[in-house]
């Protein structure tokens, strides 16, 4: 007889805080404004006396030493400028060590894109005909940082690479090709023990090289 | 050990005047009128860059930032590349302003400032005039401040200005009252109206602390008051730029905008010196009575500097509480004048004339 129903217990507490009378079942009632305290004439000044002297205190720390400085002398300090992590710069593609990349041409980030700035363009592998990268196209100039792209990425492969000088005088230079080659993934290509082999399995891309494929009208 | 300056005699650079007339030097007569006017202007000048500078350096720590770092060493010289600029804006009236009114009201806003500064004493050789009723003057001229924010408000013909200027004519009004009474406590406490003659009752002790509790509170209700006087943060609704744009001065621009500037800078400069010739003894070096050995190694210090570091502390107080506060709303601004300010004051004042009658201050005058 007393087990009682989920809503049951949702509904306890609140039948004793809120009027019987309250209308809507959702509702939790008057919601409590925080009140200031009001005791009295001398306690409200020295209570307020205390808090003016803590924000004082408050600020003082931080005048007085330096290092809470948090401005960075941008052109000057350009050998060690330190960005955040959240910091969003110029996208990038992570390649290893051996200028290997994981991209597999999934189209994930090319789907995100909310504003159509990324175009995957692929090419069927000689081997087997399956898919593989082989231009990344990323047009600055549309882009608005929203990190959808490297946060959908299935293999971590784009990044915010952390440089953001980018100006230029022409904006067709804002049309950048990220991958650095066509071909295999690292995965396939860090199998292959003989270096030249690796070599011929893959064609090298620049970032102007190609011709940029932009995306028109909707998506695909 | 024998108190090297147990005078310390005031002269006064009109006094040094009017001797070199009197003595038939008309050449020396002029020669120290130059100086003061001259010294007056120079003063003026490179006390707003410095306080200018000074601001901003150290707004910016507050915040943790930098503040200006690239017009000369850690941009020591951007406040001369400022006014620079400043001087070459163009001057703009606006079309259905009142011109005359317009041009005069800085003029009036900054020329309070210098009539106060006129009897400052700086140190017993450094000051311009001295007048029998100083105290009385120079509440009285501060309040001329609040004629030029009322003119630029009324002439410019724009609802910010006007709001601007009305809501900083209430607050002097009411301000002004706290301060005065927090100053009788010290003529009350010295026996004399004349800036000189209160520094050098101070010989034996400040009246901060020598007038017990009655000098601390008066200090602090002064300081409290003087703030809002001069219209800075945290009472600064006259300006009030989150919701008045920028209040009396939204109109103004080059020039005569500097002056407004120039003229809160000065009145900074005046309130914090007043505060610390009246309760923390002006260019009287930090004495104990009685103490000789201890008074005559603090004697090693020069007046001057004693008057220049105190008020470089209380500028630098009343730029920390600006940089620390958030601005009161105008309900809350009188309440704390005519709830909480004024009744306090007249209190204290009451005590400190009690104390006075029965000779319960430290070191009392015999």
């Amino acid at each position: 007889m007393n087990k009682m129903s989920q809503e049951d217990i949702l509904t306890a507490p609140l039948a004793e805080t809120a009027p019987s009378s309250s209308p809507a079942v959702g509702m939790t009632g008057p919601l409590a404004a925080p009140r200031p305290e009001r005791r009295g004439f001398w306690w409200n000044i020295l209570s307020g006396l205390r808090s003016l002297l803590k924000g004082m205190g408050v600020t003082f720390r931080y005048f007085s030493r330096p290092s809470t400085v948090v401005t960075q002398q941008y052109p000057e300090n350009r050998a060690t400028l330190k960005l955040f992590d959240r910091s969003r710069t110029l996208l990038g593609m992570i390649h290893d060590e051996n200028g290997f990349h994981k991209c597999t041409a999934c189209h994930f980030c090319e789907k995100a894109c909310p504003n159509a700035s990324i175009t995957v363009a692929e090419r069927p592998k000689p081997a087997t005909g399956k898919p593989e990268l082989d231009y990344f196209t990323w047009r600055m100039d549309s882009c608005t940082y929203c990190n959808a792209c490297v946060i959908v990425c299935p293999f971590s492969v784009l990044t915010m690479s952390g440089t953001f000088e980018n100006s230029v005088f022409d904006s067709r230079l804002l049309i950048y090709n990220l991958t650095r080659y066509a071909g295999p993934t690292s995965q396939v290509l860090m199998k292959i023990a003989d270096p030249e082999e690796r070599k011929r399995m893959i064609e090298t891309r620049g970032v102007f090289s190609g011709v940029p494929l932009l995306r028109k009208g909707g998506r695909k | 050990m024998v108190n090297l300056q147990t005078s310390w005699e005031v002269r006064t650079l009109s006094q040094r005047a009017s001797e070199a007339l009197a003595g038939g030097q008309l050449g020396l007569t002029t020669g120290y009128l130059f100086a003061g006017l001259a010294g007056l202007a120079v003063f003026l000048a490179a006390m707003a860059l410095v306080l200018v500078y000074a601001e901003r350096k150290i707004a910016a720590h507050f915040q943790c930032r930098l503040g200006p770092m690239r017009v000369g060493w850690h941009g020591i010289l951007q406040s001369v590349a400022d006014s620079l600029k400043l001087l070459l804006k163009e001057d703009i009236v606006p079309t259905d302003a009142d011109r005359f009114l317009h041009v005069l009201a800085p003029f009036m806003s900054l020329l309070a400032a210098i009539l106060v500064l006129v009897m400052l004493p700086m140190s017993p050789a450094l000051q311009v005039a001295d007048v029998n009723i100083g105290v009385l003057y120079v509440t009285a001229v501060s309040g001329l401040g609040a004629l030029g924010i009322l003119l630029g408000g009324w002439s410019s013909n724009n609802k910010w200005s006007l709001l601007g200027a009305m809501r900083a004519g209430a607050q002097i009004i009411s301000y002004e009252v706290s301060a005065t009474l927090s100053l009788l406590v010290v003529v009350l406490f010295s026996g004399t109206l004349q800036l000189s003659k209160i520094v050098q009752s101070q010989a034996d002790g400040w009246w901060i602390w020598r007038a017990p509790g009655v000098g601390l509170l008066a200090f602090a209700i002064y300081l409290i008051a003087s703030v809002a006087e001069i219209n800075r943060t945290p009472f600064d609704i006259s300006e009030g730029e989150s919701e008045l744009t920028a209040g009396f001065h939204t109109e103004y621009s080059g020039m005569r905008f500097a002056f407004f500037f120039l003229a809160e800078f000065i009145n900074m400069f005046v309130v914090s010196a007043l505060a610390a010739t009246l309760f923390l003894g002006g260019w009287m070096p930090f004495h104990i009575g009685g103490l000789a050995t201890f008074n005559a190694a603090m004697d090693l210090i020069p007046p001057g500097a004693w008057f220049a570091a105190k008020s470089a502390f209380l500028i630098f107080v009343i730029m920390w509480f600006r940089w620390t506060f958030p601005r009161l709303r105008i309900d809350q601004l009188m309440r704390l004048e005519w709830k909480i300010l004024l009744p306090i004051g007249f209190v204290n004042l009451f005590l400190a004339a009690m104390a006075v009658l029965f000779g319960f201050y430290f070191f009392p005058v015999q």
